[in-house]
């Protein structure tokens, strides 16, 4: 019993220590909170991003900190919070972190927490008849097409996956006219990659080519022999996989065990990562996915060693973390955010407005364009794997 | 306060998923079919307020109707089986129950969006609470007022011949029928309170979470909703709260700060307590300890 009670005392000491705290305003610093996977199937997401906003608040640090409404100047610190890619578990992180001085919050990895997150917002702000919570949110990770919309509180840095394989597909045509019949493999239960492979479907078809089947898996599935002999029995010109890399690497695998080498490989977004490469960097050879993040510029060359020196690794999602941090020392100047515990609400309000109000940020690869409904328009280009590497295949805009 | 707030509607529908559990344990059934009947409750009632328009105590009512009546049908096949394959059992009607969801699309156009269930998208837009203006305060009154009334419910039933009967086929099934109890009726009743409670708390879920999917609904959520009993202890329908006060605000959100180091704790936390206190948080011994501190406490006055 004895034991059990100091269990359980240990546990309430926890809480207590984890309890929403006010920040004291007078050291000057401005915490942001980041959340989002840090367990999990999809962990490697969060660990990046923790990462990245790291790197990004050191080098804003280095350059002499971000300077607040009053002319001081403060240093940014990063707090991380793991959702487990849970819905609930978002929505209480999300609460806890705006029973905080935080005047906004960086996340979240999955699309189904974004959902659940953004619903909790207020929809219309100004809207007295909506008591939904009114406090900033910026997402880095959640990619499902859309999500911004749900409420006037909630902004994305991620890439518009719709316009990236418009181009794609259309860019595929061109280069390959030859090409007319496509598979795709789907992982069914995750929202992004779900949602994504709607958008692969139709612009294969916009484009002229002959959909001749489609094979379903599950996030957490481990073996895909059925799901691949349906795709050889196919014999497609094209293999368009939507899913995350630790699916996709099992497909990829089960396709060379199998034998099946259709002429080009397409990938999904999140998928342009080093998990593939360490996953199936060989299966995956000659894979082309799209990206908005990849070191071919000097800024994204150093925010990639940047991030690497806090154990993550730069890629699409994470990119955006790192650019967030810049988009928010921006806005805090321009709004003249004060961040002190007696501004919060004020400063909530201003972070919002000034998110809303930005019409173009800098970005790794470039300017990133914004849109009325607190989109990102994200320059992009397409790498494929190629020696164990991504390797720039092709840059649209260039 | 407003994250303690929300903390304490997540334990007031945890609590009502681990009740809905509570019933048919007692009856020494273990069912892995309460996700399902959550998941029931949940689309059912986001449907009636969100498609129709419906006030959500209706909603909740109608959902609760719809969670005991697929519990009842559930129950009578089901039921005929024991031990790990009812857990078999009820846990492939779980799936069954997610699997139809994750195909399950009705979707109305309403002005620039459509609303309802995507498939494997899940069902956005559940915002009855901050459309019709509840704040975090009202949301947790209205969840607590229907979790106090199922606990009085059950406690009432507990001391009641109901609640003699029902653990009578919990201990000893084959005494019980020798004594002309209708086992089968008794177990699928469990089970029908069972779908109710969980029809109620999935109808309140999908409201408080705003948006669900099919892989909220699945063995995870099925898995918690027995441990709530079992590490709460089945002497009364106290242990189920205090487990998911352990779980869902010790475990999952007191530990929140721990980063990665949680999750491994949070499982070795739980096999710890069940060491501890095989009989559940709650048992016999630590009820007797409390009436014991009460009556002196009382005699104590009374000199």
């Amino acid at each position: 019993m004895r034991k059990f009670n100091i269990a359980i005392a240990a546990v309430f000491a926890g809480a207590v220590l984890a309890a929403p705290s006010a920040a004291p305003a007078q050291d000057r610093t401005v915490k942001i909170t980041g959340f989002g996977a840090k367990s999990g199937v999809v962990r490697v997401f969060g660990v990046n991003s923790e990462a990245a906003l790291k790197a990004a608040a050191e080098e804003i640090n280095k350059a002499g900190g971000v300077t607040l409404g009053d002319g001081a100047k403060a240093k940014f610190t990063i707090e991380f919070l793991d959702d487990r890619c849970n819905a609930e578990e978002g929505i209480s992180v999300v609460r806890r972190i705006a029973s905080s001085d935080a005047f906004v919050a960086v996340g979240p990895t999955c699309s189904n927490v974004a959902e659940s997150l953004f619903g909790i917002l207020q929809k219309k702000v100004g809207d007295g008849s909506d008591s939904g919570l009114q406090f900033p949110i910026i997402a880095d990770v959640a990619a499902k097409g859309g999500l911004a919309k749900i409420s006037e509180w909630s902004f994305r840095n991620v890439p518009s996956e719709f316009e990236m394989y418009k181009a794609l597909f259309a860019w595929l045509k061109t280069q390959h006219p030859d090409l007319k019949t496509i598979y795709g493999g789907v992982e069914k239960d995750f929202a992004h990659s779900n949602a994504t492979f709607g958008v692969m479907k139709a612009q294969a078809e916009a484009n002229g080519m002959q959909i001749v089947g489609q094979s379903e898996w599950l996030l957490a599935d481990t073996t895909f022999s059925t799901q691949i002999r349906d795709m050889k029995r196919a014999n497609p010109d094209i293999v368009a996989i939507s899913a995350h890399p630790f699916t996709t690497c099992g497909a990829l695998k089960e396709m060379e065990r199998q034998g099946v080498k259709p002429k080009l490989l397409i990938g999904l977004t999140s998928s342009s990562s080093i998990e593939t490469l360490q996953g199936c960097a060989k299966q995956a050879e000659g894979i082309i996915i799209p990206t908005s993040f990849a070191p071919v510029t000097p800024e994204a060359k150093k925010a990639a060693d940047n991030v690497a020196k806090f154990g993550g690794s730069a890629d699409l999602h994470s990119a955006a973390a790192y650019e967030i941090m810049f988009i928010l020392k921006d806005v805090i100047e321009k709004q003249k955010i004060m961040a002190k515990p007696d501004t919060v609400k004020a400063d909530r309000e201003k972070m919002r407005a000034g998110l809303a109000a930005l019409k173009e940020t800098n970005g790794l690869l470039g300017k990133v364009g914004r849109t009325a409904d607190r989109e990102a328009i994200k320059p992009f280009l397409y790498v494929h794997a190629k020696g164990g590497s991504w390797q720039v295949l092709y840059k649209p805009s260039s | 306060m407003d994250f303690y707030l929300g903390l304490i509607q997540i334990i007031g529908v945890h609590t009502l998923l681990g009740l809905s559990a509570y019933c048919v344990l007692l009856t020494g059934q273990v069912s892995l079919a309460q996700a399902g009947f959550f998941a029931i409750g949940a689309y059912v009632a986001g449907m009636l307020t969100v498609l129709l328009h419906w006030p959500l105590v209706l909603a909740l009512i109608v959902s609760a109707i719809l969670g005991g009546a697929m519990a009842c049908a559930v129950g009578f096949p089901a039921l005929r089986v024991k031990g790990l394959m009812l857990v078999v059992a009820t846990a492939a009607f779980g799936e069954a129950v997610r699997l139809f969801f994750f195909n399950f699309t009705y979707q109305v156009q309403s002005g620039a969006i459509l609303l309802g269930p995507h498939g494997g998208e899940g069902f956005r837009q559940i915002r009855y609470f901050p459309e019709h203006g509840w704040g975090t305060l009202d949301v947790v009154l209205f969840i607590w007022t229907i979790v106090v009334l199922v606990m009085a419910m059950l406690w009432w039933m507990d001391r009641s011949r109901v609640g003699a009967v029902l653990r009578a086929v919990g201990e000893d099934e084959l005494a019980a029928q020798s004594t002309g109890i209708n086992i089968t009726a008794v177990k699928v009743s469990a089970m029908t309170i069972g779908g109710i409670i969980a029809g109620i708390g999935g109808g309140i879920f999908a409201h408080y979470t705003t948006h669900i999917e099919h892989i909220q609904f699945g063995i995870v959520l099925a898995t918690f909703a027995i441990a709530y009993p079992i590490l709460g202890g089945l002497s009364n329908v106290f242990g189920t709260l205090l487990a998911v006060i352990f779980i869902q605000g010790l475990l999952i959100e007191g530990l929140r700060f721990l980063g990665d180091w949680r999750n491994l704790l949070f499982g070795g936390l739980i096999v710890l307590a069940m060491n501890i206190r095989p009989r559940g948080l709650l048992d016999a011994g630590v009820l007797m300890t409390l009436k014991r501190l009460v009556s002196r406490n009382g005699e104590r006055k009374g000199a």
